[in-house]
């Protein structure tokens, strides 16, 4: 109840009368920040603003997946099988496509349902067969990783080696007034769901089931139509950073999905959000996600290995939750 | 004074009592010897005789990695844990061996001995992280999963090394089916550690850490002890996995994450602690391990493994949950 | 240690000496005392929230005092840990039982005992043999000892804890509330026990909220009130007890009660089955305050949540103005059409969402009233919460505070503002003043009144008798899932509706 040891951050008083949700949403932006200052100093020309933009783009693919997966870690869910609900619809844009332009509106439309599909299973499965959400979506992984690469004969068809349509690279890869699209289209993202989870019954229903879900469906909440709603959005936000990905990069590959599972559920977590479901902003999720791809940059400016980025990778988050789980004691 | 008694003798016999209490144990037995019969048909309609030596030989061997990583990650799913580091701990083990291990039986059964202390120790680190941290299970072993591949990056950049003959010859011998002495020693283990005060911790805390603690269980120390079993266990599996492959690639565990989970479910242990038997998992791993080779024999494209593997997660999840819910029902 | 009355025998063994205790604001032991004796049983008796409680995890270890002492056979101690206090001797039976559910009945009564095998390993076989012999040696043979706890029904699994408890041989036993979910005869068992242990020179202190077997058994009775000890008797007769723990406030606490002329029906249900209930016929008026009785457990608690659309309701059917309503859901319940609203039990677990704010909380259910399309208007939202906040006179910083830091009393007030926001017409108020303090109880009271006044109609059941006949016009005494009788006017005070509650146990079905 206390926390009133000296040289304590929340001990501030300034900080001390934001709520916990918003000192850490600062202190995952506060750290975005430092970051950067650190990779001006290993490298001058780390904070010119071509190489914000870049990392800020890399930033937003991470950034679109750890909003799906936030919106199922709020009601205390998970979903593992954003990996290969990404790639999946990273190849089927492709491969629905042919990389012709007047194609490209259908095969958007057929990702995204994609999505909306894999999620609308997972969420029915959970809340219907009460199979546990790590099982779920562990198992919808591996469904579409096996159809994927089943369909596509192992990445080696005919169609797989078609690139994005041009209409989508550009939606991606454009320069608006100095600024990629991808960020505009970022932005947008985090204005909706900022919006949707701030000012709409939609966003009020979510934080009461994640808090009680017992005590919300006595409340007359829907709380099952509400779950698979969530998964459906995880679902949606995983196939649409595969599209994402695919106009940035040109063409997919296997595994472009496997490093986001890590990434979305630690964003989320450096954001602030409780693994157990009902706390914290979505407005961290988005400092995390710039500060886990900024941690990486650094890392890169610095020469770091790959292995020595993967280690450091695994401390910060562990040091970020022990931070974390230290200021709820106290709260 | 004489007091009153209290009811009448209600008995059923010990053997109706097991079986009551081990439907989904039971239930993965029976679907692991159906999936043999099956195999079994198949193999013989398509080449006209049954399978032999060689067969058994190579699913065993093939399957023994899975096993051991499944009964690893039981034991933590048991103290109401998960641990989704095995991957990267089997990544350890197996580059370790492929690159330290020695020719001469010293340095075999010495390596072999260091392998399994290092799964210890990442055991313990996970196991005081969520013990002592008091942080969620998932997000610890998930920032350990990156450091532990970090690690084995660093230990096996390149994909390479060279496990000794005599190492692949003693725990995977390609010859004959030897490993399955391996299986038969860890049934035997299984049956010696529920026995002892310390598995019975497990299965206490698991069941409810309260009560544990009230009826003077050390529920910190069981906890730990619990991940640290659960490391060498992924250790062990990463000795298992060099051995079958005969050389290192310090990637080659990561799969076994996610694998290990679904074993473990497949088994009958729940998630949520206190409920289930390493038995059933390590049917669970043979299942999941014979059902690559009938899909083979099936004629279908070994592209689709994961999706049938992912399938068969979620079928049998939600069968079990339903021959619960109307052996319920029937009271 | 003196009784009032100088009934003091020999020097207790175990003994409290001004102990206090608070949780945050809450004060639930304030210089309390308390002393019992080897070879004694001895009744700790009180209301709800008078600290009874609270002592016993005290002097069990599990929780520590603020201040004060605690005394062994004389030597002064600190009881650090229930650990510490089992070294001394002191085993207790909580209220909460720490059975292990997924276990079987020999591996919970043999737990951190198993008998001793090979090296290491336990005798699996030889646990169900020795907790057979244990269980027969206590004279219970209805529970078989390879049996799932969580199979076992509430009363047996009681049973097993008490075995557990009493087969470590304790020096000074302490059971809180044991028989509330027992039977009859297993009360007679348990009291044919506990005389047996006294004979064995233990020292055994119980609580009971049924008098009768207080008295049958106790031979001194300490009565608690407002987390003081207010005196130690050997004889007391009941009115006596009741005075002392009520401290003579019953009169004048509860509000005259209006008339209930209404002969309106709001609500009506006919043949309600399913679940734990069954048959259950009855009308609620408009105006009226329609109280539920029974002894705890007998199935109110299934039949708030059956009308509510929460519960198992498998036949009968419910009429809201006379119309067939149709309660899937509690989302159902809720629509202004039939306008059921529910009060729930554990405020805590099944009625707020404590991390959220008090605004969120009073207007998750209505959320309809000012949004459009599913967008919030903040500013009417605002008003409305307002105008709530006002008429129930919450006492707060700011709509946007946690009403996890709320007074209980405070919370209560929330949930029931929720349903007036609502507009409900039928309010199923479930123990709504459980934990509550004085004031806040008699806020409520007045509310209750009110709302009635209003024309809405009030269906109330509390674990408090008393309550339940000073607040109701008619009151439906439940047993086993049953309505066993229907008290009206001047029938209904709570002697009568205990007599009813217990009507059948005295003619052996």
């Amino acid at each position: 109840m206390s926390g009133q040891r000296n040289g304590r951050l929340s001990s501030l008083p300034a900080l001390r009368r934001l709520t916990p949700d918003r000192r850490r949403t600062l202190y995952a932006f506060a750290a975005a920040v430092l970051l950067f200052l650190i990779g001006a100093l290993v490298r001058p020309g780390f904070i010119e603003p071509s190489s914000v933009k870049s990392i800020l783009v890399v930033a937003s693919f991470v950034g679109f997946v750890a909003t799906g997966q936030a919106f199922v870690i709020l009601i205390g869910g998970i979903d593992l099988s954003v990996p290969w609900v990404l790639n999946a619809s990273a190849i089927l844009l492709v491969t629905s496509s042919l990389g012709q332009d007047d194609r490209a509106a259908e095969a958007v439309l057929l990702c995204l349902g994609l999505g909306l599909l894999t999620g609308l299973v997972n969420g029915l499965g959970i809340v219907f067969l009460s199979v546990p959400a790590v099982v779920m979506t562990l198992g919808m992984n591996g469904i579409m990783q096996g159809l994927t690469l089943g369909l596509s004969k192992g990445f080696t068809c005919h169609a797989c080696s078609s690139s994005s349509p041009a209409v989508v690279r550009d939606a991606i890869t454009n320069n608006l007034l100095g600024v990629p699209a991808d960020l505009y289209v970022w932005l947008g993202v985090v204005l909706l769901v900022t919006f949707a989870l701030g000012f709409t019954t939609f966003g009020r229903r979510v934080y009461a089931v994640g808090n009680n879900e017992r005590a919300s469906y006595l409340a007359g909440v829907n709380v099952r139509l509400t779950t698979v709603v969530l998964y459906m959005l995880s679902g949606l936000f995983a196939a649409f950073t595969g599209i994402a990905l695919v106009g940035y990069g040109g063409s997919p590959s296997l595994g472009i999905g496997d490093p986001y599972l890590f990434q979305s559920i630690a964003a989320v977590v450096i954001g602030g959000m409780s693994i157990l479901g009902g706390r914290g902003s979505y407005l961290g999720v988005v400092a995390g996600s710039i500060t886990l791809v900024a941690l990486v940059s650094v890392l890169q400016a610095m020469n770091m290995p790959d292995y020595g980025r993967s280690i450091v990778y695994g401390v910060v988050v562990l040091l970020i939750l022990l931070l974390y789980g230290r200021e709820e004691r106290e709260v | 004074m004489s007091r009153p008694k209290l009811g009448q003798s209600v008995r059923r016999s010990r053997w109706s009592h097991f079986t009551a209490q081990n439907v989904p144990s039971l239930l993965a037995l029976l679907i692991l010897i159906a999936t043999l019969v099956f195999y079994a048909v198949l193999f013989s309609t398509s080449l006209g005789r049954l399978p032999g030596n060689f067969e058994l030989t190579s699913t065993t061997n093939n399957a023994m990695p899975l096993v051991f990583s499944a009964v690893g990650q039981t034991i933590v799913f048991l103290s109401r844990g998960i641990d989704l580091s095995v991957g990267g701990m089997m990544d350890i083990s197996n580059s370790l061996a492929a690159t330290r291990m020695g020719g001469s039986p010293g340095s075999m059964v010495l390596w072999s001995i260091i392998i399994l202390l290092v799964g210890a120790a990442g055991g313990l680190i996970n196991g005081l992280l969520v013990a002592l941290g008091r942080l969620q299970p998932i997000l610890v072993t998930l920032a350990t999963l990156s450091i532990f591949q970090g690690v084995a990056i660093k230990v096996l950049p390149q994909p390479g090394g060279k496990v000794p003959t005599g190492y692949t010859d003693f725990l995977t011998n390609p010859g004959h089916p030897w490993a399955l002495i391996f299986i038969g020693l860890l049934v035997l283990f299984w049956l010696a550690f529920r026995r002892t005060a310390f598995g019975v911790a497990i299965y206490a805390v698991g069941n409810d850490e309260e009560s544990a603690r009230a009826n003077g269980i050390r529920v910190v120390r069981t906890r730990v002890g619990a991940y640290v079993v659960g490391g060498m266990f992924a250790a062990a599996a990463g000795l298992f996995l060099a051995a079958t492959t005969t050389s290192g690639d310090a990637t080659a565990g990561d799969s076994y994450t996610l694998t290990s989970i679904a074993a473990a479910f497949l088994g009958g242990t729940t998630i949520f602690g206190g409920r289930g038997s390493a038995l059933g998992s390590i049917a669970g791993a043979l299942v999941l391990s014979i059902l690559i080779s009938v899909l083979f024999f099936a004629g279908i494209n070994q592209l689709y493994e994961d999706f049938y593997q992912g399938l068969f997660l979620v079928l049998a999840v939600a069968l079990s949950a339903l021959v619960g819910y109307f052996l319920r029902r029937k009271k | 240690m003196t009784g009032a009355d100088g009934t003091e025998r020999s020097s207790p063994i175990i003994e409290a000496v001004g102990v206090s205790k608070s949780f945050g604001a809450v004060r639930a032991l304030s210089e309390a005392s308390f002393g019992a004796g080897a070879g004694e049983v001895h009744g700790l008796v009180g209301e709800n929230g008078a600290g009874k409680s609270t002592l016993i995890k005290i002097l069990s270890g599990v929780l520590r005092p603020d201040s004060g002492e605690i005394r062994v056979e004389g030597q002064r101690v600190e009881l650090s840990s229930p650990q510490a206090a089992q070294a001394l001797g002191i085993r207790t039976v909580f209220q909460e039982l720490t059975l292990l559910p997924w276990m079987t009945v020999a591996e919970n009564l043999l737990i951190r005992r198993e008998p001793k095998g090979f090296g290491p390993l336990l005798r699996r076989r030889e646990m169900s043999s020795r907790a057979e012999e244990m269980l027969a040696s206590l004279g219970i043979e209805n529970i078989d000892p390879l049996e799932l706890v969580a199979n076992l029904p509430l009363d047996q699994r009681q049973i097993v804890e008490i075995v557990r408890t009493v087969t470590r041989e304790p020096k000074i036993l302490f059971l809180d509330e044991p028989t509330s979910s027992l039977a009859m005869r297993e009360v007679e068992w348990l009291f044919g026990l506990l005389n047996q242990m006294r004979g064995e020179g233990r020292c055994i202190v119980f609580t009971s909220h049924r008098w009768r077997e207080v008295e049958s058994v106790a031979d001194r009775i300490t009565i608690f009130r407002d987390g003081r000890h207010v005196e130690t008797h050997a004889e007391i007769d009941e009115d006596h007890a009741v005075t002392l723990m009520t401290g003579r406030k019953v009169e004048t606490m509860y509000p005259e009660l209006p008339p209930a002329d209404d002969e309106e029906v709001a609500l009506e249900v006919r043949n309600l089955g399913g679940g734990s209930l069954s048959d259950i016929s009855f009308s609620l008026h408009k105006g009226e305050i329609l109280g539920v009785g029974g002894l705890e457990g007998q199935g109110q608690r299934d039949l708030f949540l059956a009308l509510f659309g929460a519960g198992e309701k498998s036949e009968g059917d419910i009429l809201i103005d006379g119309k067939p309503a149709r309660i899937r859901n509690p989302n159902d319940a809720i629509r202004a059409k039939l306008g059921i609203a529910l009060v729930p039990e554990d405020r805590k677990s099944e009625g707020l969402l404590l991390p959220m704010s008090v605004r969120d909380n009073l207007t998750l259910p209505v959320m309809k009233l000012f949004s459009a399309g599913g967008v919030i208007r903040s500013r009417r939202e605002m008003r409305l919460v307002q105008q709530m906040v006002e008429r129930l006179q919450i006492r707060l910083r700011g709509s946007e505070q946690a009403v996890a830091t709320l007074s209980g009393g405070n919370q209560q007030k929330v949930l029931v503002g929720r349903w007036l926001l609502a507009d409900s017409r039928i309010l199923l108020l479930y123990d709504v003043t459980r934990g509550v303090d004085v004031a806040t109880k008699h806020d409520i009271y007045e509310l209750m009144l009110a709302l009635i006044s209003e024309g809405r109609s009030i269906l109330f059941y509390s674990s408090d008798t008393e309550e339940v006949a000073h607040l109701s016009h008619r009151v439906l005494v439940m047993r086993e899932g049953r309505i066993n009788a229907e008290l009206k006017g001047s029938e209904i005070d709570a002697e009568s509706i205990v007599t009813a509650a217990l009507r059948e146990e005295d003619v052996p079905a």
